[in-house]
Parts: structure tokens; sequence; C-alpha cells
């Protein structure tokens, strides 16, 4: 069953074509990413989906809601958290969250117990939390502003970058809470330029550019889906034909053979695998074990990047 | 089911707004305390009824009398009267400066230099025969008195056209009681017989001058002011701070995540007229009660009249706000129209000063405007007394101005929405 259908939908802003006839469906309980360069159209397809704008042909279904003729049930179902802070900032977490709350219809006890239980999950603390907004760091604003999206329990949920300009400890800690949210079986569509992001959160991408959904499956089809492969190469300090044997017989190994190194001109072993994580100690155990030294170890992994840069001939970042 | 949370939306729509202007100092400052300054001055400047200190005004003196003229083929230098009268303008608390000569504007230590460089407000000249006019010294070949003019010159600074105009009534009201004081010892100079008939043609007309009976108490010129400021408080508090609010909001996208959720564009609006209409009756009360606390001000206090025209004109303001909120792309640009149109506006609605001193086309304009009807309103029942049936007129026009400009505003409101 799928949360949210779209149907050939177009956006047109004057001379502008935003979002070019794009289909696609989001699976109930799926975390979706909506992968692409800046200005490729995800912001855009996001803002119809939440009933901001309407578009300009095609139809979108969330949970069998036409946004367009039943938005007042979508909103109920939608939770948005959108790129930028959009917070008050002469408010605290508390109040911020307590007029979105009364906005979605909750209050009394229920608004009170609800606030109370999305600053445990969001790990917001307690004291910090009665300080105005525009005293907090950038992370913790991140988290309010993810929170003032839960506050209706909605089954569909939104994100446009949520992650967007903070640290790495920052980001896997919220990177901790969306996958939450998916283990409670909320429907996710996660829109992002960061590859890392969506390999690791993501169930299925669409890969946009200019408007358009150019490669759309899941992280592992869609590196499928080019002729790179996943490569870790060894250095070791001799190489024979009994070790190249030896490798090829490792589970999960697509081929080895030998090569040279072009810069250190030294010979390397290359082996060829889907998985270089789960068999990276078998192969690094079998060539220890025929008496062969390694000198040094890499992995070439093919990334979203790669699909990317093979289906448009630019980077994600350009 | 469906209204009490609708009033639940709105309540935290008007709170939230509400709350933006409480904890912002600037917001603060213009809603609440600009109101009290701005009364605190009027208060000091115009508290004290509407007379003038006459120690403020400077006269240069050029006092020709005493010196040396011919009267009746003999000299005479006798000055007694232009003393007399010089010393009665300095016991009269004009600040006096003497000058020998009136003199031009190039020449120093003469008035006309003096004036020229704002030194002195006003100069009089006192003529050379001034004494010798009013104790009826010229006779006639017979030894027969002759009536003779004695002309005093008085020069006002032209410059500040206000300060001028009020020199020239407080020097000449002090003259006209001065000579008339010598106009008596000139008419008891005839024959009993014919005292009567000249002074009828001394004073044909005589001018008695007192207030009407408008109110049942004195009022001093605060009493008039205050209410008229409530119209300023309409364009400060609601027009100011209705172009802003959703200009601001959309500048920082709070108002679009109001729109994601389950909320109709109309209750933000309600949302958002409540919280305006509490600041501007928190303004309007912050400016009554620093009037009265302060100044004792005497008004009376129609207060079901008072609510009702600051609602009705408060839609007016927030309308015009509105208008100008969806039209402009961001806060700054909001702020600077609603600068641009509050302030000149401030001097058209009667609350500074009447539009009566304006050039017609401006009063035209001027009576046009619903915050005019406000002052006027406010001034009837405050200060006159007048009962709710004599402005019903002007509350009529109120209201419909009101529903013009707040529905042209709820237009431009849902237009604002699809440019999101």
């Amino acid at each position: 069953m799928n949360d949210i259908e779209i149907n050939s939908v177009t956006k047109r802003f004057e001379d502008t074509l935003a979002v070019n006839d794009i289909s696609m469906n989001v699976a109930k309980g799926e975390l979706f990413g909506l992968l692409g360069p800046n200005g490729a159209g995800k912001s855009t397809l996001t803002k119809m989906i939440s009933g901001i704008l309407n578009p300009t042909s095609g139809t979108i279904k969330v949970g069998n809601y036409d946004i367009q003729k039943d938005s007042m049930k979508v909103k109920e179902l939608l939770g948005v958290v959108p790129q930028d802070i959009v917070l008050y900032d002469y408010l605290n977490a508390k109040e911020n969250l307590s007029f979105y709350g009364r906005l979605y219809g909750l209050s009394g006890k229920k608004l009170k117990e609800r606030i109370n239980e999305l600053l445990k999950f969001t790990q917001l603390d307690k004291k910090a939390v009665k300080r105005h907004v525009s005293t907090y760091s950038g992370g913790m604003k991140r988290r309010v502003n993810i929170a003032a999206a839960l506050l209706h329990e909605p089954q569909v949920i939104l994100l446009d970058e949520p992650t967007a300009g903070l640290d790495p400890q920052n980001k896997h800690a919220l990177w901790e809470i969306i996958q939450s949210l998916k283990s409670q079986g909320k429907t996710i569509v996660l829109t992002t330029h960061m590859m890392e992001e969506a390999e690791e959160l993501c169930s299925k991408i669409a890969i946009m550019d200019q408007g358009k959904i150019i490669a759309l499956g899941s992280p592992s089809e869609l590196v499928k889906k080019i002729k790179l492969e996943n490569t870790i190469t060894l250095v070791p300090d001799k190489t024979s034909a009994r070790l190249i044997e030896e490798i090829k017989s490792i589970s999960g190994v697509k081929n080895a053979y030998t090569a040279q190194d072009e810069n250190e001109k030294t010979e390397t072993i290359k082996v060829i695998t889907d998985n270089p994580d789960d068999i990276l100690s078998d192969v690094v155990a079998s060539t220890v074990n025929n008496g062969t030294k390694v000198l040094s170890v890499q992995l070439s992994r093919v990334t979203l990047e790669d699909v990317f840069i093979t289906l448009t001939g630019r980077s994600l970042r350009e | 089911m469906k209204v009490k949370r609708a009033i639940n939306q709105v309540a935290a729509v008007a709170k939230t707004d509400f709350l933006g202007v409480l904890r912002n100092k600037t917001a603060i400052f213009f809603t609440l305390l600009f109101p009290l300054f701005f009364i605190v001055i009027i208060g000091f400047t115009f508290g004290q009824s509407g007379t003038t200190e006459t120690s403020s005004i400077v006269v240069g003196v050029v006092n020709l009398d005493g010196e040396l003229i011919a009267v009746n083929a003999t000299n005479s230098i006798n000055g007694t009267i232009g003393d007399l009268l010089v010393e009665a303008l300095e016991s009269a608390n004009f600040t006096i400066y003497g000058y020998d000569d009136y003199g031009d504007r190039d020449t120093n230590g003469t008035a006309a230099y003096a004036i020229s460089r704002g030194d002195i407000d006003a100069i009089m000249v006192i003529p050379a025969n001034f004494t010798e006019t009013l104790s009826f010294q010229y006779t006639d070949n017979l030894g027969a008195q002759v009536a003779t003019q004695s002309h005093l010159q008085l020069h006002v600074d032209p410059t500040d056209t206000t300060g001028a105009l009020i020199t020239q009534q407080s020097i000449l009201g002090f003259t006209s009681a001065f000579v008339k004081q010598y106009q008596q010892v000139a008419i008891q100079q005839v024959p009993a017989d014919m005292q009567s008939y000249i002074q009828v043609l001394a004073d044909p007309i005589t001018v008695l001058v007192s207030d009407a009976e408008v109110t049942e108490e004195e009022l001093q010129w605060i009493d008039y002011m205050v209410p008229g400021t409530l119209g300023l408080v309409l364009l400060w508090s609601g027009l100011n701070h209705a172009s802003m609010t959703i200009a601001t909001e959309r500048t920082k996208g709070t108002f679009q995540r109001m729109i994601i959720a389950p909320v109709s564009p109309t209750i933000v609006l309600l949302g958002k007229f409540i919280s305006n209409l509490t600041l501007v009756y928190m303004s309007g009360f912050v400016m009554l009660v620093s009037g009265v606390l302060l100044f004792q001000v005497n008004l009376y206090w129609n207060i079901p009249v008072i609510i009702l025209a600051m609602f009705l004109g408060s839609l007016s303001a927030i309308g015009i706000g509105l208008i100008i909120s969806s039209v402009t792309k961001n806060e700054e640009a909001a702020n600077s129209i609603a600068v641009i149109i509050s302030v000149p506006l401030q001097f058209f609605i009667g609350a500074f000063f009447p539009l009566t001193m304006m050039p017609e086309a401006a009063q035209v304009f001027g009576e046009a405007l619903p915050f005019t009807k406000l002052v006027n309103i406010m001034k009837d029942v405050m200060t006159r007394n007048l009962p709710f049936d004599a402005v019903i007129p002007e509350l009529l026009y109120l209201t419909v101005s009101g529903i013009i400009l707040f529905s042209l505003g709820t237009i431009a409101y849902r237009i604002a929405l699809k440019r999101l």
C-alpha cells in the first residue's frame, strides 16, 4: 500500500520548468530519499506534497487523499520539517511546540504530554528548552524544528534537508531520530543532496536532476545500474597464481586479479565484490595464511555520487 | 468540536503574535513606551493651559521719547511716559533689551542688527514725542490743546511665523491696555458733557471675550490633545504592526508552516487581528492612563463609545496594514512603506492641530481619513461629553471605511497566500 502517489506532476514557474512530469510512489513505512543537486526540483516537489504549492498539472495523493481536493485531511496526515529553521525565536522550545500543537488541534493535558514525549524523543535538555530559541545551538534548533512536525503524530513525514549545516555529531544524532521514526512505521520522504545521508538512511531513492527523476530504486539497485564495481585493492609483498585462486574461492568475491600500480610501480591484487565490508577480513586472512604479507589495503566503494556522475556527467555538489 | 478547535487555533495565533511584541524591545517601545513619552512631551508642552510665558519674549526697545524735540516752538526733552511704558513692559515680565537706534541689519549694536540675528523677537520704537503727545502739550496759537496722535512702531521677526504672531499679539495686548489708560486721561480733559460722546468715538465697538460653555468644567489644552492622540495610536500600533506581522512571518518562513497545518487562512487572519486590536487597546490605555495620572487630564469616560470607535478605527488601520504586508516582499520593505504612509498621515487627522489651519485640498483629504473621524469622535465624547447619538454619523463613516479597507486587506492577504 502506498502512502504517497505522484502521477505525472509538473510545476512551472513562468519560464522555468521546476518539476517535469514526475510519477512515483512511496510505500507505507518506507524511508524514501529524494537525492539531487540544488535546483533539481526536490524542494518544489516536497512543497507540492505538503500543499504549499499547487501542481501545474498532475495529481498527488497522500494517504489516498488528493492534496487539492482534501487538503485539510492531507494536512492532518502530514508532518513537514522545512529546510530552514522555522521557529519563533522569541519563544522557548515548549512555547513553540505548544503553538504548533494547538494549530493541529491539540490542547490541555494531551498537548503537554505530547510536548514532553517529543522533548525526550529529540533529546532536548529540560533546562535548555526554557530558554528562547534564539539562544540555541544549530543542532538544538534542528531538533525542535523536527519535534514541531511530529506533535500530531503524522503518518507521513517530509524532511527537507534536515541535517543541513550541522556538525557530524549533531548530524548522526538526527539520523538516529530519523531511523527511530522509521522503526515506528512512519512513512518518511527525506530530501537531501548528501549522498552519504541517503545511503545511510533510505531504503529507496529517487535521484532528481533538472526537474526529472533520472533514477529510482534501492541504493544497491542504483549502484548496480552502472558498470562501476566495489573493489578491494591489496598491496602484498609478493603475489602468486595460487593466492589469486584462493581469493577467488572466497564467498562473495566476483573476481580477483593482479595489476600494476601506475604510481608506485608495485604489483597489487584487485578483488571485485558487491559487499567489500563483509569479505574484507576473509581476503586479508587468506592472503596472510598463504604466507604473504599485506602492506596496505584500500576499499573503493561505488557510491550514489558515482551513480549521479555516471548518469548526468556532473557532481551532486555542482 | 470544530468550533472549540478553531477558537484554540485563533487563540494560539493571537498569543504568539502578541508575545512577539511583548518580547521585542523595539516593538514594546513603539507600542507602549512611545505613547507614554509622547503624552509626557505634550503634557509638559501644553499641560499648563494655552497662556504664553512673556518672559520668553525678548523685546528690543528703541526709546526715542525724551529726545530733544520742538513743541509749540519750544524745545522739549520730556520722556516720562516712554520710560513708564518700558517699566510697565518689564513689570509685565517681557525681557527688555534697550537700543539707542533702530539702525539696520549690518550695523552691530542696533536693534535691526539684533533681530536679524535672532537675538530679540521684536522691536518696539517709542517715538520722540510720546510723552508730549499723551500729556497734551501741543497747543494752537490761542493756547487751546491740539489733538495729536503718537505712533508706536512694532517690528516682529518674520522668519518664525508662529512665534511672530504670538509675540505680536502679546505686545499689542499689553500696549492696548497701557494706551487705554492714557485714553481715559485724554477723555477727562474734555468737558464733562462731551466725555460720553468722545468715549464712543474712541471705542465705537467693544469686544468682550470669554470661553463658551462647551464643557461643564474648565479644560486645559492637554485635555483636548489627549483624545486626539488615540488617532495616533491607530497609526502607530494598528497600521504599523499589522503591516509588519505577515511580512515578518513570511520572511522567517513561519507563515508557510502555519499554512501547512490544518488551519484555514481566515483563522490565521482572525488571530492576527485580535493581537493587533489588543495592542491598539493597550497602547490607547497607556496613553489615557498616563494622561490622567501625570497631568490630571479632565475628560469624560464614555467607555462603550471609546471601545467601539477604537474597534472600528482598527479595522481601517489593520486593513491598510494588511495591504502593505501582503504586497511587500519582506519585513524591511513593509516597515518602510508603513512609515512612509503613517508619518505624513499623523498631520492630517487633526490630532496635532486643527484641519482648518490647512489648505482646502489638505482639509478635504484629512476629513476623508477614517482616523480623523476617530479623533473627532474622541474629542466629542471625551471633552464635549456628547451622547452616543451625536457621534453616530462619524461612527457610521468609520464602520463603512473599516469594512472597505479591511476587505481590501483580506483580498490582498489571500492573493499573498498564493505567492508563498
